[in-house]
């Protein structure tokens, strides 16, 4: 238990004492919001204004919309870049330091996982900050009740970028090979725009990428379904479908937990035969 | 006095390579043991294997009673590390480095602050403690790396090359460390280096070369295999003291070259009181040579150390 707290600690500690990196954890979200939200909201509103007719257009704010799925790419972004500090720990010799000293092997993948999703939703609660400055208005319970979720989230995903650095032994390798991978998890995720009626090969990708259920699960906790017209919950994409059944908020949180779990134990297996 | 370390036919096989071929040897508690060999003689692989950092393909290993194979973390709480490259986070103080360590190897958190403050004592670093380790010299990093490794009061303290890099003055610096830490500590250490003269220090040497042990012993009994010591001396009347050498020494091979007596004996120390005691004449000039470890080296694998390609 200690060591895993020390190995959080230490990646905390780290992330807060790298100024450029703390610049750019503060900066990265916020261009994001401002580009998608920004840009792509004048086009999605033309485009269910066209298909609802000017009354229920007129009601409809995209960027409420493409806020969740925003904190959500955030999330996934720091989770699995993350996991570079493995890759930085391999080349500067402190994993080794780890390696022979008595902590689990466990203990150290989950230390690395909890470092990871800490800094991740801490980016993530930096966003909610500009939720006023955009106009935009979620309850505040919801906020809340979200940021468990986004840890969790957080959690599964640096468990993923664990494992890849687990196997990549360079900094250029991983990040080659995560941009490749990140790209169609964030644009297959329904998170910067609604993933309706996709060809069925893309649909599959979509309803096994993890980010899907992630991005759901947050929209559905932080925007108000009640006050939403079903149309637009159609148009938005808020009704997932999985083998014909809709899928409940409980049964993607038990996915992603799971998710995490079987990520730590892959990458726990990686550190026990690691000869660093 | 049971072994520290006691290494039983061990043996690590790649694909094609036979990198460490069936070796054993024990190390008592409370010596220096100096390992030695060229590059890609199998000694890093070794202590990877001892370190618990890789797996062995046969054999045993125990350390301070425990088997590397079974009770890692048992061995992993009985040693202490200094590797070869630096480990230290050089992003973090030097009493974050430390703290880290402490929490790795659970030491009790009432005793965490002395325990620092001791081993910080130990390598002269009290007054850098609240410093980033990335504003540190070279000798600094190693000083503090010991330091870390001490932290949980190992029973043996394993290091890995641990001058190489460093100027002289820091090189003789910090070999004043370890002496003391033995003196002090009496803790078993376990140490490979490039530097013969180094490894002089060592109550027993092996020296390894292609996956094999093919000499064990203390420093001077390895050289005392070479065969003597010379003894160079000028003397006042050269060739008078020659006569009397001749009366009244027995066991010597003398001869003149130059202006300098060159004896070869076999022992110095016997030879060294009675040349002084029975030469009447003054002597001017007195020099003994003993065969160092690098001849040791040479005469065993037939090269010089660091002479074999890169591992």
């Amino acid at each position: 238990m200690e060591g895993i707290l020390a190995i959080w600690q230490r990646d905390l500690t780290k992330f807060f004492r790298d100024k450029a990196r703390l610049f750019g954890s503060f900066t990265m979200p916020i261009l994001f919001l401002l580009i998608f939200g920004g840009g792509m909201s004048g086009t999605m509103e033309n485009m269910m204004t066209g298909s609802m007719g000017a009354a229920g257009g007129a009601e409809f704010n995209y960027v409420e919309f493409v806020f969740p799925g925003i904190v959500a790419m955030t999330l996934l972004m720091t989770s699995i870049f993350s996991a570079l500090s493995i890759i930085e720990d391999k080349d500067f010799g402190y994993m080794k330091e780890i390696l022979v000293s008595p902590i689990s092997r466990v203990s150290i993948a989950v230390g690395k996982m909890l470092g990871a999703a800490t800094v991740a939703t801490i980016q993530g609660i930096i966003l909610f900050i500009l939720i006023p400055l955009i106009g935009l208005s979620y309850d505040y319970m919801a906020l809340l009740q979200v940021i468990p979720f986004m840890f969790l989230l957080g959690s599964a995903l640096s468990g993923l970028g664990l494992l890849f650095a687990s196997f990549i032994r360079s900094t250029q390798g991983f990040q080659m090979t995560v941009q490749i991978l990140v790209m169609p998890m964030i644009f297959l995720s329904g998170a910067l725009f609604p993933v309706n009626n996709m060809p069925a090969w893309m649909d599959f990708i979509v309803k096994i990428n993890p980010i899907t259920y992630g991005v759901d699960v947050m929209k559905k906790i932080m925007i108000d379904l009640e006050g939403v017209s079903p149309v637009v919950r159609e148009a938005m994409g808020l009704d997932l479908m999985v083998f014909g059944r809709q899928v409940s908020v409980f049964e993607e949180i038990l996915f992603i937990l799971g998710f995490a779990v079987l990520l730590v134990l892959l990458a726990t297996l990686s550190f026990r035969r690691a000869n660093a | 006095m049971a072994p520290v370390i006691s290494v039983h036919d061990l043996r690590k096989t790649y694909k094609k390579l036979d990198a460490v071929k069936s070796i054993n040897f024990e190390v008592e508690e409370g010596e220096i043991f100096g390992f030695l060999g060229p590059n890609g003689a199998g000694k890093s692989t070794t202590i990877n294997m001892i370190c618990t950092m890789l797996a062995p393909s046969e054999g045993s290993i125990m350390i301070n009673g425990f088997d590397v194979k079974k009770q890692k973390n048992k061995v992993r709480e009985s040693i202490g590390i200094i590797f070869q490259e630096n480990t230290l986070d050089e992003k973090l103080t030097a009493n974050e480095n430390l703290m880290l360590h402490c929490r790795f190897y659970q030491v009790p958190k009432d005793k965490r602050e002395q325990r620092i403050q001791e081993v910080l004592e130990i390598v002269d670093l009290v007054g850098q403690r609240k410093d980033r380790v990335e504003t540190f010299s070279g000798g600094m990093k190693r000083r503090l790396e010991i330091a870390r490794g001490l932290l949980h009061y190992p029973k043996v303290l394993f290091l890995d090359e641990p001058t190489v890099g460093l100027d002289p003055q820091t090189r003789a610096h910090l070999w004043e460390y370890i002496l003391k830490l033995k003196e002090k500590e009496g803790i078993t250490m376990f140490l490979t280096t490039h530097y013969l003269d180094e490894a002089e220090i060592s109550d027993r040497v092996a020296i390894m070369d292609q996956g094999e042990i093919i000499a064990i012993d203390s420093p001077s009994a390895l050289k005392g295999q070479l065969g003597g010591d010379i003894i160079e001396l000028s003397t006042e009347d050269n060739q008078k003291a020659l006569e009397e050498i001749h009366d009244k020494i027995d066991g010597a091979e003398v001869s003149l070259k130059d202006d300098t007596i060159h004896l070869k004996v076999s022992s110095s120390d016997v030879f060294i009181s009675s040349i002084i005691k029975t030469l009447n004449i003054p002597i001017t000039k007195l020099n003994i040579r003993k065969p160092t470890l690098n001849d040791v080296f040479l005469a065993f694998t037939g090269r010089k150390i660091g002479e074999s390609d890169e591992s």
